[in-house]
């Protein structure tokens, strides 16, 4: 076969033509879309995907308090991003031939809702009526209220004991409003209390007797059975008390309606349905609608959602403020406790315990006083709760332990860290002496602490920078601790429990399970927009990425304060600093501010993280982040799996590289992949422009890599062994054939059979960290499926050590990596050629599982002896 | 600067969280502020006073900024006008500046950026004086 035939039918065997265009599209060959253009779609989509992403932050900055902006940009930038969704949607759609056109829907009626909010309606999303304690984050709080969302928060993100409960949705409620036909209702007597033709008192009490006549509806009083039985599967043998209280929104964040609603204690699951009412109804109380008045809230903005928890039968109650709400400068938390539950504490009908108690490491207690409590509020057992004698031993005697004290003051300290204010919590001691946190509020001292750190300028002068300035922050805010340097899997095991401020070269997945505890976070290197960046603001620690210096300038066990609102490092412990922090106005007092953070949340949560989930689809899609990461997932997989398509009337040809190692790899160059000069038909590594090829092909002839080249003596003689085992033929290129690679300039679609298995590497390296990415799959080999396990776990691991997200199954090994800079990728695809090299044939002699790691020593070692490669 | 001599600004926008956020933040900077979102007081105020500064919209609802702020260097030429707003142009900045405008913000835009030209407003005001 003369060498143009022969190429000819590689290409045509493996190349075929895209499926859909040449079931749908085509008659016969004249209509086929060519690769460029599919390719040119694929950039599209990374370009909007990138502008999108772009434009959510600069969305989203708005919120931090520095930005004046106003309704019309609200208005504007919700439309822009609305324009480039579309976009985003439409070449996907040509990508894809359609096949998801439902993402039109979707995308349809999230607009509709953010054109809904921009008129000043009130969205109500359409979530459950009932949403479990474990099932609720951040995303929900508009529809499950402060109170729940922090409390769900608490559990779910910091780990810490609260109740057992759920939430009842503001969805519940406006269908409690639907079925009763009272909005309308409920709205003339607003009207006429707004016109002054009725006084509050009158209004609340009309609105209110509305409410208590109305009937629960039949599907909501399901979803209450279903949340209770839930409960009662945590309560032992004894009858399930409730606590019921309103969780309104606004509540517990930036506005304080504390005491403007009523709350129930030990509430009996058959009467949750009244109680549940009478929350509600207390919505309309007259205190509650004259505040609102006040503070400017739309009475559209109202929308009751309520918390359902277990009652936890205490022994001890109380309340801590993490700043003294008189005298913050004195820089201590105030801690107060009583027998029995805490209510008439929190009410101020009695005094307790009064614990003062340092914020400094150590937590040492300034003043203590302990009261004769005589009395303890306790659950009836009758439905209710009673004031019974305390047994005149214990009336004396301290509610808390010096331990409980410290254990409280650190628990509430990291609960102020996480929601980065000062916080006043309630907290529970049950019979068996555990600490439930029953809420968690914004304390609100702004106006106080701007008094005392109004020149915080000249405070921070004195102490030293470390650096400055350097990198990009991902999460703002103040982080003061230790230093604490992860270089390794094993550091990991020994970061603090009490936190610390991680200090890393690059943020690395494994790194994930330490960040709840970190104080903040700086590393050498990173994106913003990576995945550290996400973690980090997931769990609103302050981090810095991209400093270039973290590691080199700082010492383990060192005390530094991180200012990454300013951007600087400082040594020493500056408290000041984030009570600074906490006195910034509260920007989220005004409406516009509410408006847009309503609107970011069909936005800017990402619900869809793993592709593989079930969720995954069209449909999964809730917000423009969604679908904008849908899409980018499935693009890059579709151009993955295109097949591209015969290229006989195309000026493109397919061309063979010429190389040592005898890779057999045919080449088509869709732009800029090749130099100019370059050979019609064969080209050698020199005419390579396309950057992934480059590194790529540079790694597949690494010395060593290959086993062309003598390595450590056991090592080699295993290689050889190897070699020998598979006969010269196997090796050769004719039986290795079938390889292809679409390249351009900064695309490269690998696709290699190297001896029995099977390789894909799809990579694109920019200047944009934004576009890169990485795709290296890998699977197949020739001997029985346990040992090709045993190397895809080798590889998998490596790989992971280096970065990537690694996912095995059985002999299949996916690696990905992506957002990182060009030359850190550049040396990820020198690691993935040669990993391909070192790899082609290992299974073969991958015996043990102790076989995994002895070649992850040998391929670590080959790494050591090519210096330069490391990264 | 003592009590007595504060610098004064007038901030006209019809948007009142700009006005909400801007005269704290002005004051804690230690300017003596007012502020209007409806022109005709803006107009009635500036017929009465003369401000150092004035910060205004250009394009408010039932009213033109530019009608206001070709109005304010007429009657009092010292008065030194920053323009913020959200349909920035080439043309209107172009305009705004023939009309003897001190500096142009575009909406939105950072608390700190426009403290920064209030202040280099108010050193040329206090050259001028010198």
């Amino acid at each position: 076969m003369d060498n143009s035939n022969k190429v000819k039918n590689i290409v045509n065997k493996i190349i075929g033509k895209i499926p859909f265009f040449s079931t749908r599209l085509q008659d016969k060959h004249d209509r086929e879309i060519a690769f460029t253009t599919i390719f040119a779609r694929f950039q599209d989509i990374l370009e909007l995907n990138n502008q999108i992403l772009d434009l959510m932050a600069t969305i989203s900055n708005k919120l931090s308090g520095d930005y004046i902006f106003d309704r019309n940009y609200i208005e504007s930038s919700s439309h822009l991003m609305g324009d480039l969704i579309a976009k985003l949607i439409s070449n996907f759609n040509i990508l894809t031939h359609g096949k998801y056109r439902q993402l039109n829907n979707v995308f349809r009626k999230i607009n509709r809702d953010i054109e809904k909010e921009l008129s000043g309606k009130l969205v109500i999303p359409e979530t459950d009526y009932v949403i479990p304690y474990r099932s609720l984050t951040r995303d929900f709080s508009e529809v499950a209220g402060g109170k729940n969302s922090n409390v769900a928060e608490l559990k779910n993100q910091l780990g810490l004991t609260v109740p057992h409960g759920f939430a009842i949705t503001t969805r519940a409620f406006k269908s409690f409003l639907e079925y009763n036909n009272l909005s309308e209702r409920v709205n003339i007597i607003l009207h006429a209390w707004r016109g002054g033709d009725k006084t509050t008192e009158k209004a609340s009490e009309e609105i209110r007797e509305l409410i208590d006549k109305g009937t629960i509806p039949p599907d909501v009083q399901k979803a209450f059975n279903w949340g209770l039985d839930n409960l009662k599967t945590y309560s032992d043998d004894k009858k399930l008390g409730l606590a019921v209280r309103s969780s309104a929104l606004g509540e517990d964040s930036e506005h304080s309606f504390a005491g403007q609603y009523d709350s129930f204690l030990n509430v009996f699951p058959e009467n949750f349905g009244n109680h549940y009412k009478a929350v509600l109804a207390s919505t309309y109380s007259a205190s509650a609608m004259e505040y609102r008045l006040q503070k400017n809230f739309s009475e559209q903005e109202v929308a009751m959602p309520v918390a359902c928890q277990m009652l936890i039968n205490a022994r001890a109650s109380g309340v801590i403020y993490t700043l003294d709400p008189v005298s913050p400068e004195r820089r201590v938390l105030l801690i107060t406790g009583t027998w029995g539950l805490g209510a008439p504490l929190v009410s101020g009908k009695i005094y307790g315990d009064s614990f003062v108690v340092l914020r400094k490491p150590g937590h040492s207690i300034l003043e203590l006083d302990i009261v004769r409590k005589r009395e303890a509020l306790v659950p009836d057992e009758k439905e209710g709760c009673v004031f019974k004698e305390v047994e005149r031993e214990a009336q004396t005697r301290a509610t808390l332990s010096e331990n409980q004290v410290k254990f409280l003051t650190e628990t509430a300290l990291s609960i102020e860290r996480y929601f980065k204010k000062p916080q006043d919590i309630e907290w529970s001691l049950d019979q068996n002496n555990n600490f439930y946190i029953l809420q968690a509020r914004q304390l609100n001292i702004a106006s106080k602490l701007s008094s005392i750190v109004n020149d915080i300028s000249s405070v921070v002068q004195k102490y030293p920078v470390i650096f400055s300035k350097r990198g990009a922050i991902v999460q703002k805010g103040i982080a003061i601790g230790k230093v604490f340097v992860v270089n390794s899997e094993e550091d990991l095991e020994k970061f603090p429990n009490e936190g610390a401020i991680l200090v890393t070269h690059q943020f690395s997945p494994i790194l994930s399970r330490v960040v709840k505890k970190a104080h903040g976070i700086l590393t050498d290197i990173g994106s913003p927009t990576g995945h550290m960046a996400s973690i980090a603001r997931e769990f609103s620690v302050p981090s810095i990425v991209n400093t270039k210096v973290a590691t080199n300038l700082l010492t383990n066990g060192e005390e530094i304060t991180i200012d990454a609102e300013d951007n600087v490092i400082y040594k020493g412990r500056i408290e000041e600093l984030s009570l600074y922090e906490f006195s910034h106005d509260n920007v989220g007092e005004y409406y516009e501010y509410r408006l847009l953070r309503r609107i970011l949340k069909r936005i800017s949560p990402l619900n869809l993280v793993d592709p593989k989930a079930n969720n995954f689809n069209p449909r999964g899609c809730e917000t423009f982040h969604d679908i904008a990461r849908f899409i980018h997932e499935k693009a890059v997989k579709t151009l993955r799996e295109v097949k591209f398509y015969n290229q006989r009337n195309s000026d493109i040809p397919a061309r063979e590289l010429q190389s040592t190692i005898p890779l057999d790899l045919m080449m088509i160059d869709i732009g800029g992949g090749l130099k100019e000069n370059a050979g019609k038909r064969k080209v050698t590594e020199n005419d390579i422009s396309c950057l992934p090829m480059v590194e790529f092909l540079k790694g597949v002839n690494a010395p060593g890599a290959w086993d062309n080249e003598p390595m450590s003596v056991d090592f080699g003689s295993f290689m050889s062994s190897m070699t020998r085992t598979f006969s010269t033929g196997a090796s050769s290129p004719k039986a290795i054939g079938q390889n292809l690679a679409v390249i351009s300039e900064e695309y490269a679609n690998i696709s290699l059979r190297l001896g029995y298995h099977f390789s894909m590497i799809v990579a694109y390296i920019s200047e944009k960290i934004n576009n890169n990415y990485a795709y290296f799959r890998f699977n197949g080999g020739v001997t029985d499926p346990v040992r090709r396990g045993r190397r895809a776990k080798f590889i998998g691991r490596i790989l992971e050590k280096k970065g990537f997200y690694v996912d095995i199954r059985k002999d299949l090994m996916v690696a990905r990596i992506k957002k990182i800079s060009k030359e850190s990728l550049k040396r990820k695809l020198y690691l993935i050629g040669k990993m391909v090299s070192f790899t082609r044939q290992l299974d073969v002699k991958m015996v043990d599982d102790d076989h995994i790691n002895l070649f992850m020593r040998e391929f670590e070692k080959m790494e050591l002896k090519n210096t330069g490669e490391q990264d | 600067m003592d009590k007595q001599n504060k610098t004064s600004i007038l901030v006209l926008d019809d948007e009142q969280i700009v006005l909400k956020r801007l005269k704290p933040a002005l004051e804690r900077s230690g300017y003596k502020v007012e502020t209007f979102f409806r022109s005709a007081d803006a107009f009635d105020r500036v017929d009465g006073k003369n401000f150092d500064i004035v910060i205004t919209d250009l394009k408010m609802e039932g009213s033109d900024g530019m009608a206001f702020l070709t109005h304010v260097k007429k009657r009092s030429p010292k008065t030194e006008v920053i323009v913020i707003t959200g349909f920035a142009t080439m043309d209107t900045a172009k305009e705004s500046f023939k009309k003897g405008v001190f500096d142009f913000l575009a909406k939105p835009f950072k608390l700190g950026e426009l403290i920064d030209a209030v202040k280099k407003a108010e050193t040329r005001i206090n050259d001028i004086r010198q």
